[in-house]
């Protein structure tokens, strides 16, 4: 019982009388620090119509001054606790976490307390985030790499899709926010209803419960945020998009699609098919075919997004213009096999048994641990996923991967963008290479 | 009193005959292993015609050695779970493998294998030349990094620093695999490199393993001294560079002292002051700087008042002396005249009044408390080893943080004086050309 105590696979969880959850996950064996943080519905997906871009910044500005302290004064008191606070804005959800040493988890969970439930959204803090959303903006254009992702999503979500968009908003909708809009989004979305709170610590369940009751007693919103209604990833026919982005040096290519949500029983095998097409590191197809047997580009790789209303999964690579075309091809014939051919078992075992072997390495410090906590407590995995996700991942067949993968992964239905200094790159091929 | 030095943990450090310098830390606890390799080489032992070849060769260690054919290093490390990686610097090379603890003889074997034998053949030089003709392109999308490389240009005429490690176009275009073969036996060996062995492990079996394995190398490996000297910079050199990209951006640099001269640590004083961080005291994995700094100087006279969207400094102290910098990225509508004068005005002040007392109070908290878990877990402990090794000797990095504790208002004052000297700097900037294609969402 004590190693199950000890054990950081392992969370615990409770819900309190006002809806918020509390999942406690234990510190990694001889760690000094501890990690914790608040998830809200808050993400993009709840942006108001025209004021896009609302949820990301109020994930920015709020963490800036909170409580009693100014921005100047917040920073000074992590400084002093050795502490760094993080936040993170997605399309379903919004993160404000802490972490630092454990010997100061109690004023460092106050300062979040303050950072969820009082933060002060002072207009400079407001105007700052605004003109750095701006240059954001200007980035996400300007950049090949984003400028791929961005068409991507856009061809494969529809019109009001959160997944379709960075978050970001545009000129128009960033200039048209004010400190009213962020404090109403801010006491709807900051619910304790529909929110978790996370700690990763040696402390116990019962002990983080005490703490959390101190310095969380109640919420801006005790009702749950409603669902925003989400339309399934459209399913177009195969697409191909160049857009020429002049005076670069790199071309970048995003070939991707639909992709169903976390929760879906076929969860394990897309995963395990993202892991062999290009997730796993050094040992997947792409980084294999592309870059090491070819030599053909520097960076080739693929990821699953399985969020929970809907996901996406895409296939990428940056090359010069002068070979885009031959690294177009290639990626796009990877897609292909992972959707129709059966994994060789050579193939799948390896790449299987370096993803559970990988598992202490998630494991070294409190904030590595800590992500496998938040993802649990976030999709509602049960508290032994992470120990029983060896067994899970060896239960899945090459067959079932293929099954799963195939409509997935379908290149009749995939797009292909190629965003870069201008080089016609051909149609992208149906049939084998 | 909590927090005042790195919790770095206990380490048995000793020199095999060949040369190799090992640092054993085992912390029996750990669920991981971590194995680093540091080489004292990097871009400054390169040469015009050569500059590149640390990273190239970088790139060719995991492409074959005598018991690891090519692709193998990658899958005997990642199949079982583990991962692996290396980068160049200017002044030193690291290669790693975290792994189960269970498995850490298999980083060991490698290691000890491509230390002095990776084969570096024609076939697989030539073919990793279109990969880091890719990398460099990659890096040339972004404005940064032009604006860096064009700023040690700028800095250095005659020492290599004034190329970027991963060197020069036309040289990665023309380097033969004999070249960079000579270059990988004249500098990587045992009597280069140090040995970092981190995690859970029993330190007396690894170490009659790290004996063994590493200990029949031959004691090659040189890290000959570079001779170029720079002379200092006698007056202003500027550039500015135009090309895609999103608001003006603007680099300045004042040439900074060596890592082993007497005033590093208040020039760290002063890095700290201005851009709120020390990469060599932050709790991050590597030396990432983390996020903003609203008590810092630069952000209160350029991110406060809407000048800049972002604005930092940044010294790193390196075996030779190099660049302290400060640059910041324009809010949209402001010139860059205005941002440098700024600036100026900053440095200026600093240099004049030398920092408050509350703001050396506030590096002193920084430096104390930043790097508390910077020990944490073994892959952080191996980095940071590994780093402090290639700066000086055991214990260096207490006598480092010991040195920035001591500094005080006068002597800041005096190095920020001596250190932006008006007239004395490089100064880059780039203007976003090009239209925006962007259609909205």
């Amino acid at each position: 019982m004590t190693a199950d105590r000890n054990d950081p696979l392992l969370f615990s969880r409770l819900v309190r009388a006002d809806g918020l959850t509390i999942v406690r996950q234990p510190s990694p064996p001889g760690s000094a620090g501890f990690a914790a943080t608040y998830v809200a519905p808050a993400g993009w997906a709840y942006d108001p119509e025209g004021r896009e871009g609302l949820a990301v910044v109020t994930s920015l500005v709020g963490p800036s001054a909170a409580g009693r302290r100014d921005r100047v004064a917040l920073a000074r008191e992590l400084d002093r606790l050795g502490g760094s606070l993080e936040r993170h804005c997605a399309p379903e959800s919004a993160e404000v976490g802490v972490s630092g040493p454990a010997s100061e988890l109690e004023p460092l969970l106050g300062l979040l307390a303050d950072v969820v439930l009082r933060p002060r959204f002072e207009p400079d803090d407001l105007e700052r985030v605004r003109r750095q959303m701006f240059e954001r903006h200007l980035r996400e254009a300007t950049q090949p790499g984003h400028r791929a992702e961005r068409e991507l999503l856009r061809a494969v979500f529809p019109k009001g899709s959160p997944y379709r968009v960075s978050g970001l908003g545009d000129h128009r909708s960033v200039a048209r926010l004010r400190r009213e809009d962020v404090r109403r989004f801010h006491r709807a979305t900051s619910t304790s209803d529909g929110g978790f709170l996370v700690l990763t610590t040696s402390r116990s369940l019962e002990n983080v419960q005490r703490s959390a009751s101190r310095l969380f007693p109640e919420f801006p919103s005790e009702h749950p945020v409603g669902f925003p209604r989400v339309a399934a990833a459209s399913a177009p026919r195969a697409a191909e998009r160049l857009v020429p982005m002049a005076d670069r040096t790199q071309t970048e290519i995003r070939i991707g699609g639909g992709a169903p949500p976390r929760s879906d029983p076929r969860f394990p095998a897309l995963f395990l098919a993202n892991e062999v097409l290009g997730g796993r590191s050094m040992l997947n197809r792409l980084f294999q075919h592309v870059r090491e047997q070819r030599g053909l580009a520097y960076h080739a790789s693929s990821d699953l997004e399985a969020m929970r209303w809907g996901g996406y999964w895409l296939a990428q690579a940056g090359t010069g213009p002068e070979r885009a075309q031959a690294v177009v091809a290639l990626v796009a014939e990877e897609v292909r096999r992972i959707g129709t051919r059966l994994i060789p078992q050579t193939e799948l075992d390896r790449i299987r048994e370096s993803t559970i072997g990988e598992i202490p390495l998630a494991l070294e410090t409190a904030g590595d641990a800590h992500e496998l906590a938040v993802d649990g407590a976030y999709h509602g995995l049960s508290e032994q996923y992470w120990r029983e996700w060896p067994a899970l991942l060896r239960s899945v067949s090459s067959r079932a991967i293929r099954e799963a993968a195939g409509p997935v992964y379908d290149p009749a239905h995939a797009t292909t963008v190629v965003a870069g200094p201008g080089t016609p790159v051909a149609p992208v091929p149906r049939r084998a290479v | 009193m909590p927090g005042t030095a790195p919790r770095s943990p206990a380490a048995k450090r000793f020199r095999l005959p060949n040369g190799l310098q090992v640092i054993l830390a085992p912390r029996p606890e750990s669920p991981t292993a971590s194995v680093w390799v540091w080489y004292r080489v990097g871009s400054k032992n390169e040469w015009p015609g050569v500059t590149g070849a640390s990273h190239w060769v970088e790139h060719m260690l995991f492409q074959g050695s005598p018991k690891f054919g090519k692709g193998e290093i990658d899958q005997a490390i990642v199949e079982v779970g583990g991962t692996l990686n290396a980068f160049t610097d200017t002044d030193f090379t690291a290669y790693f493998s975290t792994v189960p603890k269970e498995r850490l003889a298999i980083p060991l074997r490698i290691e000890a294998d491509r230390m002095t034998r990776a084969l570096l053949t024609d076939r697989e030089v030539q073919r990793e030349r279109t990969v880091i003709h890719s990398e460099r392109e990659g890096n040339e999308n972004w404005p940064e990094f032009r604006v860096d490389e064009e700023l040690y240009q700028l800095a250095f005429r005659h020492h290599p620093y004034r190329w970027e490690p991963l060197g020069r176009k036309e040289d990665i275009r023309s380097l033969t695999p004999e070249a960079l073969r000579e270059y990988y036996h004249r500098f990587y060996g045992p009597k280069n490199a140090v040995l970092v062995v981190t995690g859970g492990y029993d330190r007396s079996s690894v170490e009659r393993t790290v004996r063994s394995s590493f200990g029949r190398l031959p004691a090659v490996g040189a890290d000959p001294v570079v001779k170029e000297v720079e002379p200092p910079l006698t007056g202003e050199r500027r550039a500015t560079l135009r090309g895609p990209g999103t608001t003006p951006l603007v680099a300045i640099g004042w040439r900074s002292p060596a890592v082993h001269d007497p005033a590093t640590p208040a020039t760290i004083v002063l890095d700290v002051v201005l851009g709120g961080e020390t990469r060599l005291f932050s709790s991050g994995a590597s030396w990432g700087r983390g996020g903003e700094h609203p008590s810092s100087r630069l952000y209160q006279a350029l991110v406060d008042p809407a000048l800049a969207v972002r604005a930092a400094s940044e010294f790193r102290p390196r075996v030779h002396p190099s660049l302290f910098t400060v640059s910041a990225q324009a809010a949209a509508g402001v010139t860059l005249d205005r941002i440098e004068a700024t600036i100026r005005k900053e440095v200026g002040r600093l240099a004049r009044r030398g920092p408050t007392a509350e703001e050396l109070a506030d590096v002193r908290t920084k430096v104390r408390r930043g790097a508390e878990l910077a020990y944490e877990g073994a892959s952080r402990t191996g980095f940071r080893l590994g780093y402090f090794s290639m700066l000086g000797p055991a214990g260096y990095e207490s006598t480092l943080l010991r040195r920035i504790l001591a500094v005080d208002r006068a002597a800041a004052r005096k190095r920020a004086a001596e250190l932006f000297r008006p007239g004395h700097d490089v100064v880059v900037r780039y203007e976003p050309a090009g239209e925006s294609d962007d259609r909205g969402p």
